[in-house]
């Protein structure tokens, strides 16, 4: 979050897909999305690329979406890790 | 009713306070813009120096064209065992590739960027690694960025 707010400092708007999304929040981001994942897979299973795909997508269009600085946005795609 | 009893008390507790917001505002729609991925999950080449995992702030470039399986990851913070299965899990490089193709954004940055976050060196952080990361981005002309971690 540190250095995402220092690229959106810099004139680029960004966006981060996160797994905590309380503590994103706590650091200021700008812009967030949250899937329901584990710290470690936040763009979803490993070998699932639909979705990876979707996420990323998802996220991209929240990109541009989102109007409020701080606003997080939860994605319905869930991912448990069998540990 | 006046619930104050004694003026002036302040908490010895430590709370967290939220930074004030950061916003850089979008100017064109998602099929004009290039896109660049920056990531805090200790993402680096294969052939590149590995981060230090007790603390490290420098971040490694990695080049667009790369083969995503040349790729790996040294994070001391979180389990690597999903990013070592499949490197797309916290740096989407190939789905990035695919929805360039099919036109959703207008194309990709030449260079992405990792670092190892979660926490360190903030002021390192803050003041340079944090900037060094935004110059280069701007220097390649990105219009918008998408992160992983936290």
């Amino acid at each position: 979050m540190l250095v995402q707010r220092a690229i959106e400092e810099a004139g680029i708007p960004t966006i981060i897909i996160a797994a905590l999304p309380p503590v994103v929040r706590q650091n200021g981001t700008p812009r967030c999305t949250a899937p329901i994942v584990p710290m470690g897979a936040n763009v979803g299973e490993p070998n699932n690329p639909d979705m990876q795909r979707n996420i990323l997508r998802d996220t991209l269009t929240q990109l541009v979406e989102i109007d409020t600085p701080g606003k997080i946005v939860s994605l319905p795609y869930e991912y448990t890790a069998r540990v | 009713m006046d619930l104050t009893v004694v003026k002036g008390l302040q908490s010895e507790v430590y709370v967290p306070i939220t930074p004030p917001p950061v916003w850089a505002p979008i100017t064109k729609p998602l099929n004009e813009m290039v896109i660049a991925l920056v990531t805090a999950a200790g993402v680096h080449l294969k052939s590149d120096k590995r981060f230090n995992l007790s603390g490290d702030t420098t971040y490694r470039i990695i080049p667009n064209d790369t083969d995503s399986h040349d790729l790996m990851v040294s994070h001391g913070g979180y389990d690597n065992s999903d990013v070592n299965k499949d490197i797309n899990c916290m740096f989407p490089i190939d789905r990035l590739k695919e929805l360039a193709k099919e036109g959703f954004i207008k194309g990709i940055a030449l260079s992405h960027i990792g670092f190892m976050g979660g926490g360190g060196d903030v002021k390192a952080f803050v003041e340079k690694t944090g900037p060094e990361i935004a110059n280069i981005l701007k220097e390649e002309g990105v219009d918008g960025v998408v992160m992983t971690g936290g």
